[in-house]
């Protein structure tokens, strides 16, 4: 019996095989691809100059002050939303008319308004954030035990007790889950603005590369990239395990 | 829609037009200046503009011939390979792994590869669009397939029902919340692509539009575009919620 | 304990079997779940299979069916070893919500087990409606499962299985989710679908008095693992009345048999 984690494993590592074996075969030259080896290469040495990691630092720099900053509003309106169904019912239009623009739709303006660099991005990138947040601390707001919300009353307790004490604890496991989505948008939508038209971070890194017709470093990019993502969905996954365990799944305070 | 429904719709929709009120407002007393804030007299009128000369039903048309392309492509493959993958467990586990490491991958990074295959052309937009749209829906019918409620799979045996009679009976129907879902999830990011890609690659579509508006500090025309793809996001996933109700009418039904 | 010890339950008689014991045992990931079964029932016989939890009788159900192979022995049905399941047994499962497709009415469910079968789609349509009768659902036929309550989806399963015109229905505690009056009015009418059916029926339950009610033969398993300890032959007049039935001396002696075997201690 293979183990489970050996299977896993197998697929990719077999990719990477056959992918360096064939290039050297047919000793490739293109502009698009490259082997194995000489990605692993370019990534070294543009750690080692450290390009890659000004670049890396820049992205997660747009990404985490965007979603903070989109996380915020989204959060207080979320919140907001879900506390007051007055509120939720009017604002019903007006939401369900913003929500679906694209956030890269936003890009011309920013760019009009705010020029190339980190505002422009962090505006994009907050946009993005803003709307499954607000989806789902609404959501977790709306979807905590009734009983709670009795009990609160029984104690009579000040709205703001009532909000610090019971409904934010209440709603966090699953807030924080919202937050952990929110990440990978954040990044999503940062390395977007990037490739698109904005000149730091890993995806401007990566589009140089491109025109440069240095594929090995290209793909390097595109590696690092993916690692970089799921390294914070993972760090990510890990941290809400260990603050909520099992709440954070089932969604009630453990 | 019973009464208490309609009111609070029209509240909601009067609530919706104060702020477009205010918006004109703030235009008005040029709060922001014209050139980034139009007002929204101007961008409706650069809408009716658009329209009128042809100009904008060309840039959506664009739009939308290269997401619906995209989303086709990425639909009948994502299920095709979801459902293969989906419905074996030996390839589940050797398969599964990596695609869960792909998940978080911005796939906008594909767009540079893509570009140095095929150059700064349509072939390019429509190989990133179909590809950045596979991975929900491949995503989603994967974990469609591998949910299958074993019980039905025993009946199946029972009835000594073909390979193909399990399949299309069982296993999709089955899967068809999950795999609706992803095809929403598509549907947005077909979208977002070609709106990078007609940025990037100067194609036509409401992303060349909107680009071109904002590099002439035409700002009504902007805004104008920005509107229009709100509104296709809007109408997709509207058509999306509509299929998906009459598709998964009986899950709503009883409890 | 003389019960205890007898391990086969097959009578002398002219019949012939038609599902088949021998010797039979299943190990599952190292554990012995059901060892050294040898039964015989016959063809038309209605055998009840009782036994604490965890005894193996679920698991002898799913051995005659087929969805299981045994690690020793052979299970066979009318002689042919049983290596997958057939299209003419049918099994009834007790988790019915999970056995139903919920996408499908109650006609679709049954045109199910029709299509499997290459019915014509002209002739399913007559019957699934007499199939929906018998089972006293006439008038549900556009219903999702999830549109009706737990009995009746419950005679849905089975009117899909009676579309496989079955020559053996396993009942895997058919009953076991529905409540005590749901319950009875089910029994009687498996009672009566049976008999105009000629089917063979092994039925596994936990309710001793319900397989004392309906059955020609019962066994009871006991468990760890899981043997025959007791045989019973019911020798009760035949239609079976919920009052008149319970009431009979007879009745209430294989009862207290019944009851003695599973309070007895193990071993």
């Amino acid at each position: 019996m293979i183990p489970e984690r050996a299977k896993a494993l197998l697929l990719p590592v077999a990719a990477l095989v056959v992918l360096e074996l064939w290039a050297c075969a047919i000793h490739l030259q293109s502009d698009s691809l490259a082997p194995p080896s000489a990605i692993a290469a370019a990534l070294v040495e543009a750690v080692h100059d450290g390009s890659i990691l000004i670049a890396t630092r820049d992205t997660l720099i747009s990404a985490f002050a965007g979603l903070l900053i989109g996380g915020a509003i989204g959060l207080a309106f979320g919140i907001a939303l879900g506390i007051f169904h007055i509120f939720d019912r009017l604002m019903e239009v007006t939401i369900e008319a913003i929500r679906p623009i694209p956030s890269i739709a936003l890009l011309p303006i920013a760019l009009i308004a705010l020029g190339f660099g980190y505002r422009m991005e962090i505006v994009i990138v907050a946009f993005a954030c803003i709307w499954p947040i607000l989806i789902l601390s609404r959501a977790a707001v709306g979807g905590i035990e009734p009983r709670l919300i009795e009990v609160s009353r029984a104690l009579r307790l000040s709205p703001a007790d009532r909000v610090r004490k019971i409904i934010i604890p209440a709603a966090l496991p699953r807030i924080f889950l919202a937050f952990r989505l929110a990440a990978g948008i954040a990044l999503i939508v940062a390395v977007t603005v990037e490739i698109a038209i904005n000149p730091i971070g890993l995806g401007a890194g990566i589009m140089t590369a491109q025109q440069a017709l240095r594929p090995d470093l290209m793909l390097a990019y595109l590696l690092w990239i993916g690692a970089v993502g799921y390294l914070l969905n993972t760090g990510l996954v890990v941290a809400q395990n260990h603050l909520f365990g099992r709440a954070a799944l089932v969604g009630d305070p453990a | 829609m019973n009464r208490a429904v309609f009111y609070w719709r029209a509240a909601s929709l009067a609530v919706a037009a104060g702020f477009i009120g205010l918006w004109q407002v703030v235009a008005n007393l040029r709060l922001v200046s014209p050139v980034f804030l139009p007002g929204p007299d101007r961008a409706w009128a650069s809408l009716l503009r658009g329209f009128e000369s042809g100009d904008l039903w060309g840039k959506l048309e664009g739009t939308l011939a290269h997401m619906a392309y995209g989303w086709f492509v990425a639909s009948i493959a994502g299920i095709a390979l979801g459902a293969m993958i989906g419905s074996s467990r030996t390839m589940r586990s050797y398969v599964a792994p990596s695609l869960e490491f792909l998940r978080p991958l911005p796939v906008s990074a594909i767009i540079p590869v893509a570009i140095a295959m095929l150059g700064l052309t349509q072939s390019m937009a429509l190989f990133v669009i179909a590809f950045g749209a596979i991975w929900p829906m491949l995503l989603a019918t994967i974990h469609g397939f591998a949910a299958v409620e074993p019980r039905l799979y025993e009946v199946a045996r029972s009835l000594h029902m073909s390979r193909t009679a399990v399949i299309f009976k069982i296993a999709l129907p089955s899967a068809s919340p999950d795999i609706l879902s992803g095809m929403r999830l598509s549907l947005t990011v077909a979208l977002i692509l070609s709106v990078v890609c007609e940025i990037l690659a100067g194609l036509d579509g409401l992303g060349h539009w909107v680009l071109l508006s904002a590099r002439s500090f035409r700002s009504a025309d902007l805004f104008a575009g920005v509107i229009l793809l709100g509104v296709i996001g809007y109408l997709t996933a509207l058509a999306m919620s509509v299929v998906e109700k009459r598709l998964l009418r009986w899950r709503s039904s009883g409890h | 304990m003389a019960a205890a010890t007898r391990q086969a339950a097959s009578f002398p008689g002219p019949e012939r079997s038609q599902i088949a014991f021998s010797d039979v045992t299943l190990a599952l990931g190292g554990k012995i779940i059901i060892e050294n079964i040898s039964l015989d029932v016959k063809p038309g016989e209605f055998f009840c299979i009782v036994g604490a939890s965890g005894c193996g009788k679920t698991t002898a159900l799913r051995l005659a069916a087929g969805l299981y192979q045994p690690t020793g022995g052979t299970v066979t049905f009318d002689g042919k070893p049983m290596l997958a399941p057939r299209r003419d047994i049918a099994i009834v499962f007790q988790d019915y919500g999970k056995a139903l497709l919920p996408w499908r009415t109650a006609a679709g469910n049954v045109s199910l087990a029709l299509e499997a079968s290459g019915i014509a789609a002209s002739q399913r349509a007559a019957r699934i409606d007499g199939l929906l009768k018998k089972v006293g659902l006439p008038d549900h036929a556009g219903k999702y499962p999830a549109e009706m309550s737990g009995g009746m989806q419950q005679r849905l399963q089975i009117a899909r299985c009676l579309a496989q015109e079955p020559k053996a229905l396993l009942m895997d505690e058919p009953f076991g989710a529905l409540d005590a009056m749901t319950r009875q009015g089910l029994q009687d009418e498996v009672l009566a679908l049976v008999r105009a059916s000629d089917a063979t029926v092994i039925f596994v339950t936990h309710d001793l008095e319900e397989a004392i009610y309906l059955g020609d033969r019962v066994i009871g398993l006991s468990p760890h693992p899981g043997r025959i300890g007791i045989e019973l032959r019911i020798d009760l007049p035949r239609p079976r009345d919920q009052l008149r039935t319970r009431e009979n001396p007879e009745f209430l002696r294989l009862r207290r048999e019944l009851f003695d075997f599973i309070k007895a201690p193990e071993k």
